[in-house]
Formats: C-alpha cells, structure tokens, sequence
C-alpha cells in the first residue's frame, strides 16, 4: 500500500504535535463521554424502568381508604377504562429488631392475590413465596434483608398495631412499587430503618381488623385513559370509606423520585456536552490556525507545484478529523466505563431486578457526529485562510505582526514594565484568540461551579430544616388520631423533656381552578420543636384563623396573603371550608400548610384531636424512649432526627466523592486542554523574541515570566467569566428541578467560587509547567542566525 | 593610554567541538585571542570557519569543549547558565543579522526593555539619538525600514552601557547605504561609550574600518591585520 504524501504528513503531524493532539482530543473525549453517559444512562434507566413496570403489572393509580368493604372492587372495575384493580391492605408496622435499638418501621402490604394477573407483582430474589393461607410466613424487600443479613428462613419480628407478631421470612424479593424505598419522615432511603414485607391478606386481616375490608386500591387503566377522570370517579366511590384521594403514577413517591433523577440526566445532556464540543471546536480552531501559519510557506509550495485548494484543505481536515477519531475512541471507552459505574450507583440506590445497559448505536452514532461535526467546523475556519492565498503570496513569508496599539494612558495608570506591554499587546493583537481562551477557561470554572454549588445548598437545606424548623429529636406518629390527652401521655414516656402536639390531615386545596392534594399540618401557636419558617428564615406564629402556604404551594394554586383558598377536608368530617391564607412559609420538601392546631379541629369540625408528637429528648434517656415508643400500641412510625439526618449525610458523602471527581476531572480536561494548546501556540509565536530576551540577559524566569503572564491574565480573566456563567447554569438547574417533590434553595457560597477557581487554576499551573521545558531549552543560538 | 591597553578579552586554546552522533565537528582548534578596552574588531571567514562559535562563547551564549575565555577576572567557561545569563545581562551588547526586535514594542520601548534590567543604563532616548533615530522612536517595527530596525537594535545593545558590544553580520540583510549607515552608528558607539567591539562579517569591505582585522579558516585565527589608519564607514565601498 502507497500512503500519499500528503497523508503521510497528516502522521507525521499528528506525532510531532502529540501532546497538542491529546490535549484536545481529550476535550472531545470529554464530550463524547458525557453524551454518551447521559444518554446511555437516560435510556437505560427509562428503558428498565418501563419494562419492570411492564413485566411486573406497575399499577396507575393508587388511593388509601380508612376501611373500605370488598364489595365495592366490584364497583371500582366498573370505572371506564379500568383494566385491572387489586384491593390491599397497607399499613405500618414497628420493627423489632434484636440487633437495632433504634426504632424501624415496615411498610406491609397483602400479597397480590391474582397470581400473574394482579398487580405490581413480586420480583422473587430468593426463597419462595408466603402459603396465601400462613399467618406467619413474610417476604421482605432485598435491601432491607441485606442489611440485616436476612435469609429464607430467618425470624422477623414486628409489631402490628401494637401487637407482637413473629414472622418467618420465606423470600426475598423486589417490587416495582418500590425501587426508591423511602421511609416515612424520611430523606434518604435507609434500607436498615426501612423495609418492606409482603403478607399473606389474612395475616393482615386478623393483625388489623380488617376482615373483608380493604385499605388500598390499586388500579391498572387501559393505554390512553384519562388518569384524572379515573381519579375522580375513584374518589367519589371511595370517600364514603375514608379516601384521602387517589394518587396518579407520577405522584407516586418511588416514581416520581425516579422521573427527578432522569430529569436531571437529561439536564446534563444538555448541559455539559455542548460546553466540551464548543470549546474543542474553539481549541481546533486556533490550534489549526497557528500550524497553517507556520506551514504557510509549505502550502504556497504545494499549490506552485499543482496540488489543488481543495486537496489542502482535505489535508487539513483529515488532521482534524484523526483528532476527532481519537476523541471518539477514548471518548466512548469512557463513557462505557463510567456508564457501568453509574448503573452501580443506580444499583444502590434504585432496587431493580435487572437493569438494562443500553447499547444502542444510535446513541454512539450521534456522539461521533456531533463530535467530528464540532472539530470540523472548528477547522473550517482556519482552513479557508490556507486555501485562500494565492501560491506565490503563501511562499513569501508573512509580513510583521503590526502592533499599533498605544494604550499610553493605560500604561501612565499602571506604570507598565516593558514585558507587561509586551503581554498585554500580545493579547490585544488576538482578540479573537484571547476571547477563545477565556472562554474555555471559564466554562472550565463554570462547569465547576455549576456542580459543586448543590453540595453547599444541600447543607443549608438540612440546617435550616433540622436546626431551625424541624427542631425535635424525634417524632412519634400515631396509626390514628388520637385524644388531645395523648399529649400527656406521651409526656410521660422515658427520656422525654418536651412533647408538642401535631395534627395531620389530607386536603385538597383549591384557588381557583387549581388544586393540590396535601397533608395540612396543625401546629401550637407558637411552636418550639417544630416551627414554620418565614422565606427570611423567622419562625411564624400559627394564625388565629388562616392559612400559611409553602412559597411552592402557593406558587402551584397561584395564591397569595389575603385569597381565600378552598380546604376540602379528606377525611373526619370530610368537611369543605373556605380560609384566608395569612402567610407564606419556606419549605423544601413536597408542598405544605400548616394553620393553628385548635383552629384545624375547629375548621374540620372535630374535638381536640392530634396525630403525632414531635419530642425532645433526654439523650442519656434515648434507648429507653425507643423500647417504650416501639411497645406503645398508639404508634404508627418513629421519625428520630439525628438518624435522619446522618444517613442523609452519609448517603451525600457516599456520592460526594464521586461526583466531586468526576467533575474535577472533567473541569480539569477542559482548563489543562485549553491552557496547554493556548500556550503552546503562544510559545510557537513569540519563541524567537523570547529567545532574543535570553541573548540580551534576561534570566529564564523572567523570560517565562513574559508568558506565563499571558496565561495568567487569560486564566483570571476567565474566572469571573466562568463564575457568571457557572451561576446562570446552577439557577437554570433550580428552576428545571423545582416540583412538587423539592426545591433545592439556591445558594452558592463564597466556597464555591474559590474551590472552582483553585482547581482551575491548579489545572492551568500544571499545564504551564508541562511547557516550562520548552522554555528553558529555547536555541538562543539560531535565532540570531534565522529569520522568523 | 593605559585604560585603551588593558585586556578585556582574552581566549586560551579555546576549543569547541560539536558531536551529533558518531560524528564529530571540530568548530574550533584552539583559538589564542585577546582584545583592549575600546577595540574595534572585525572578525572574517568562509561559513563554517568558526567565527559565530567563538563570538558565541565570548559572548556568553554557547560553552567551549576546552581552552578558556576570560572576560576581565571572569572566567567565562566556568560559569553555570545563571552566570553566563548574568554576565550577558550587565557586560555584553548583542546586534544580530535580523534585529530581532519585539514586534509588541515600539523603537523607545525595545531599548527600555534593556535599559530596564540594566545596572547603569543610559536613557533609552539618548541611546536612540546615538543612533540618530529620535524621531522615530514611537514607531513599531513594522513600521520601520530594515536599516531603521538594525539600528534600533543597536541602540538596544549599547542602551546598558556595555562593555562589549558583539555583532553577527550586522548589515547581512541591508543593502549598502543602509549597511554604512549602521556601521556609522557602530563606530560613532564604539567611540562615545568606548565599548570593545567584534563585528563578524562576510563583507571584507568593512576591515577597513576596524583597528584590527582577524581571520578565521577551520576553527582557527589564521591571519590578523592591524590597520594603521581606519576608514569612516562613508569612505568603505563595496
């Protein structure tokens, strides 16, 4: 085989220029990765999730009723478009667990009952499942027995409505309605605090009283049904039996966490991608430039002797598009690699029987398009220059750099030494260029910024939440409303300082034509334990009469101070009041109200009822307040804040040291890629008057000085350019993943402006250093005897 | 005339021998030099005779194989890079054949660049006008013609008051009016600053303006002639 010439120049280039060709290419890697992880991930999740739900008979609606008789499945089939309905019984139960002191809680449910034709079905991991007709035999979730080491045949002990009940486990399994497990008054999942057991129905029946009875439907609908029109006829045939209102999929807690985290997958596909290509786009550009500058004369030589434009600009573009090629290898290796790091994330946090790694070529096909499409536009530009001149001009060299700039004034006010000047005209005489290293800089600071900002609102969340509202060490949640005087009660138990009543009831408010479905929370006038913030952070006292909405709540029903919004009272009474809203309060998670505990029973027509208490208490006392929280029978689940928010911190750190990596590395790709070809180009130019600086005496720090002071002025330049951008990204990223579920508070703290700065800056220190070499080896002997 | 007789240079069986794999290039054989205060030394020879390496070394810019070179109680071939670097920085004056002037910088501020690390520099104006150039002295070099531009980079060289002012075929890329007004502006600084000055050129016209001619074949002085009287450089044809 016969390489061209011109083709065996392109090699030759591409080893001479190795480094170069690296650096830039790793920007496309970066680019490339990040599309394809994006996407890989985006798809795989989605692809997973919709066939676990398919396979496994995900319902589409669910709703909770206090007790509902049997008979009325038969009327709920009835609802148009209703392919599949299952009647359940779901409750809380306490965990009794020898080896954990602290308190846990299992959420049961009835085992479907239909065999393949019921509804989200069991995903059997070990063991089988429990006889339909045992009391005793259990299959619990696969987190939750791993992290007590359980296995088929391993005792399980809860308390069911305050009763003891030892349970055999027979099966490990995994459900669909469950890959996000998250515990009540939960943050994180804790799968040691939390997990999920599958019971025959008559166990539970007997355990609850529920005989016949039901508490929980789920519905299968017919493609295409209308999901509301379904939730309303629901809500009409359950609300005589205690219906808080049905809940559609996408409220569903495990659902809709999963749907916020492809959210933000495709945010980052969005996001970082782009950013990678534009700057390697730039880098090629600017890269090319220079090389045909200097090979000017080489392509008048090539035209005299009869190589056409075209042939030359073909010869360029297969420069770049080797670039690119190298790009795409390492890129896709790259994201293939990090893809299978993602799914074990996903993993750990999202309990899929099987999770679907999608290879799709598509997905490669477009990440290689898109990626020789940014590289050969980059080149584009600089090739047109080099077809351009006519042969006998392109031989000749290249007329001086013709410097006019005076900045006399500029240089009064600063008293600039010569080799300042020779910096800042240097820049000046760019602009174009210098722009382009700025820019990738800053996107470089601004990737950094607009990652690590989060892990600074996360903590401010948590701190206003757990140090400031939510102020109890622990809370106690009863299986039903209960009488004031369980105030007192729960007063008296071991440990206790301080009880504070709550009380909690399912709504739906409505302002005009928008309504939500929530829990309003009742609350002393001036609550201690558990307070109600204002935006400004101040506690808010409870109002006489009115409401105070959370800003996302009243954001969702357009409701202000002073509007009256309508409160339909979901269950008691299931009264429908009219209120003022009297304020509006901060709140991070899911959308709340919260009104004056006696104005609530008042409102809803009740005694004096409460449904939990938040607790403050004796630390020394702390075991012996969880035996007796456990055995009392009133208790629906026990929220202990210290456990809380350290397993979510625990979790954070778990996924900070990875995330924290993975964006270093890609900021450091980008400031290392551009600094390194910035330089590099910048030495290429002035190596001669450097060299001339080292024959009239000056040292090789100084004559570095010279360019590293380029460099510098571009990297700080490009620091308040980067945290700009890097903030306008980190608010998009707010405003796109603010729902009903969360709203992450925007905060970025000086920290995060300086971590991003440093580490670009480090990232661009090290680049410069790789050139130190070259500097201190410049040949001050040739330069006397050459022309440039 | 003790100050005009006393040494500056002198060289001892200076020798340099390049080697680029096997082979080995003998650039000089043991040169035996020496030159007073003040002295205008023009250097000639064939390429490769070995006139740029010894200006090399004398200069501060290359180190010899063996031999010695003395600059007054310096002994430059024992000094490390940040010595020689030091020595060019206060002593030595450079005029290359393509200026080399920093294209960012204009004429006054290309001299300023020197006069700014210099011990005891002479104003950058004053060099300039040495140099009859005042009027253009905000001009880049772009904006200059070749001759303008040599002399700027003499200008530059003798800015720091040097003690040594070393050229390397300073009017190699000027045509002949031009090429005498530069070597006007070398002897009018050779005699106003009294730097001892070795030109090395191709051009055997311009030995008559020097006190003392050398003449390199092989990496050896093979001939020196002392002129009696000197030409001005107005009076050289060639």
């Amino acid at each position: 085989m016969v390489i061209s010439p011109l083709r065996l120049k392109v090699l030759r280039d591409l080893r001479r220029l190795w480094a170069q060709v690296l650096a830039i290419a790793l920007v496309l890697a970066a680019g490339v990765a990040t599309l394809i992880l994006g996407n890989g991930a985006y798809s795989s999740l989605y692809e997973t999730r919709a066939r676990y739900y398919d396979d496994y008979r995900f319902a589409d609606v669910f709703a909770d009723v206090t007790r509902a008789p049997r008979a009325l499945l038969g009327d709920i089939r009835e609802i148009d478009n209703v392919l599949a309905a299952e009647a359940r019984i779901v409750k809380l139960a306490l965990l009794d667990m020898p080896a954990m002191a602290e308190p846990g809680t299992m959420f049961l449910v009835s085992l479907p009952e239909e065999g393949d034709r019921g509804l989200n079905l069991l995903h059997l991991r070990q063991g089988r499942l429990p006889d339909q007709q045992s009391t005793r035999e259990v299959v619990v979730s696969e987190g939750f027995a791993a992290a007590h080491r359980l296995r088929p045949g391993a005792p399980l002990t809860v308390l069911m409505n305050g009763q003891r009940h030892n349970l055999l486990v027979t099966g490990i399994a995994l459900s669909p309605e469950f890959i996000y497990a998250l515990g009540p008054g939960e943050m994180m999942p804790d799968p040691r605090r939390f997990g999920i057991a599958w019971l025959p129905r008559p166990a539970l029946e007997a355990a609850f009283d529920l005989d016949g009875a039901f508490s929980n439907v789920v519905l299968k609908l017919a493609p295409g049904a209308s999901v509301d029109r379904t939730i309303e006829a629901l809500d009409r045939l359950t609300a005589p039996y205690g219906g808080a209102g049905a809940v559609a999929r996408k409220d569903q807690i495990s659902h809709a966490f999963l749907d916020a985290e492809l959210k933000q997958l495709s945010a980052m596909v969005k996001v970082l991608p782009p950013i990678f290509l534009l700057v390697a786009a730039m880098l090629v550009n600017i890269t090319l430039s220079r090389l045909i500058t200097l090979e000017r004369e080489q392509i008048g030589l090539l035209k005299a002797i009869g190589y056409s434009s075209r042939a030359i600009a073909q010869h360029y573009v297969e420069f770049v598009l080797a670039i690119a090629a190298l790009g795409i290898v390492i890129g896709i290796s790259a994201g293939v690699w990090l893809g299978v790091g993602l799914a074990q994330l996903y993993a750990r946090f999202f309990s899929f029987p099987f999770l679907i790694f999608t290879r799709d070529p598509q997905i490669y096909g477009l990440a290689a398009a898109v990626t020789v499409a940014a590289a050969v536009a980059g080149a584009l530009l600089a090739v047109r220059v080099a077809v351009a001149l006519p042969p006998a001009v392109a031989m000749s060299p290249p007329a001086p750099a013709d410097y006019r700039a005076r900045m006399g004034a500029f240089r009064r006010l600063f008293a600039l030494r010569q080799t300042r000047v020779m910096v800042t005209r240097h820049l000046f005489r760019w602009p174009l260029r210098t722009a382009s290293g700025t820019f990738g800089v800053a996107m470089a600071v601004a990737i950094l910024v607009a990652s690590l900002w989060s892990f600074g609102s996360i903590n401010h969340m948590i701190d206003v939440t757990f140090t400031r509202a939510e102020r109890h060490d622990a809370l106690v949640a009863f299986g039903a409303p209960e009488p004031a005087r369980a105030l007192f009660a729960a007063r008296q138990m071991p440990g206790v300082l301080a009880a504070e009543p709550f009380r909690a009831v399912a709504v739906r408010i409505s302002h005009r034509a928008l309504s939500r479905k929530l829990s309003i929370m009742g609350k002393p006038e001036t609550p201690i334990l558990s307070r109600v913030l204002a935006p400004d952070l101040r506690p808010m006292a409870m109002p006489e009469e009115g409401l105070i909405l959370s800003e996302a709540l009243a954001d969702a029903l357009d409701a202000r101070p002073g509007d009256l919004v309508t409160v339909e009272f979901l269950e008691g009474t299931r009264r429908t009041v009219t209120l003022p809203v009297s304020g509006l309060s901060l709140g991070y998670v899911g959308l709340g109200a919260a009104m004056e505990i006696t104005a609530l029973n008042r409102a809803m027509g009740e005694g004096a009822l409460i449904s939990g208490v938040a607790l403050q208490i004796d630390k020394t006392g702390q075991e012996a307040f969880y035996a007796a929280a456990k055995t009392t029978p009133k208790t629906g689940f026990v929220a202990v804040t210290a456990l809380t928010v350290a397993r979510f911190k625990e979790t954070l750190a778990e996924n900070i040291t990875v995330m924290i990596t993975v964006y270093v590395g890609l900021a450091a790709i980008i400031a290392v890629g551009v600094v390194y070809n910035f330089s590099r180009i910048a030495l290429s130019e002035q190596g001669r008057e450097l060299a001339s600086l080292r024959v009239l005496g000056f040292t090789r720090g100084e004559v570095s000085g010279i360019l590293f002071g380029e460099l510098a002025t571009v990297v700080l330049l490009a620091q308040p350019f980067g945290w700009l951008v890097g903030y306008v990204i980190a608010f998009g990223m707010v405003e796109a993943f603010s729902s009903d579920l969360y709203r992450v508070p925007f905060v970025i703290g000086p920290e995060v402006y300086v971590t991003a700065s440093l580490v670009v800056c480090a990232a661009a220190l090290a680049s410069a250093w790789a050139i130190r070499g070259r500097i201190n080896r410049l040949d001050m002997v040739e330069v006397l005897k050459t022309r440039e | 005339m003790t100050a005009m007789s006393e040494t500056i240079f002198h060289t001892k069986d200076l020798t340099k021998v390049y080697r680029s794999g096997a082979q080995e290039v003998h650039a000089l054989r043991g040169v035996d030099f020496q030159a007073v205060r003040g002295e205008f030394i023009v250097i000639l020879g064939p390429s490769g005779s070995g006139k740029s390496t010894f200006l090399n070394i004398v200069g501060g810019l290359d180190t010899a194989t063996a031999g010695e070179a003395w600059f007054e109680d310096h002994q430059l071939t024992a000094l490390d890079e940040r010595g020689l670097t030091q020595y060019r920085r206060d002593h030595v004056g450079f005029v290359f054949q393509f200026y080399n002037l920093v294209p960012s910088l204009t004429a006054r501020e290309n001299v300023a660049l020197v006069t700014e690390i210099a011990r005891r520099p002479m104003s950058p104006e004053d060099a300039l006008a040495l140099v009859s150039l005042t009027e253009r002295r905000d001009h880049f070099p772009a904006q200059l013609s070749g001759g303008e531009q040599q002399r700027v980079a003499i200008a530059r060289a003798i800015a720091k008051n040097p003690e040594v002012l070393l050229c390397d075929e300073p009017t190699g890329a000027l045509d002949s009016a031009t090429g005498i007004k530069v070597l006007e502006a070398l002897t009018q600084v050779n005699r106003t600053i009294g730097a001892t000055t070795l030109v090395i050129t191709h051009n055997a016209a311009i030995r008559e303006i020097a006190d003392r001619v050398l003449r390199f074949a092989d990496g050896r002085i093979v001939e020196e002639t002392v002129n009696a009287t000197k030409k001005s450089p107005a009076e050289v044809s060639w």
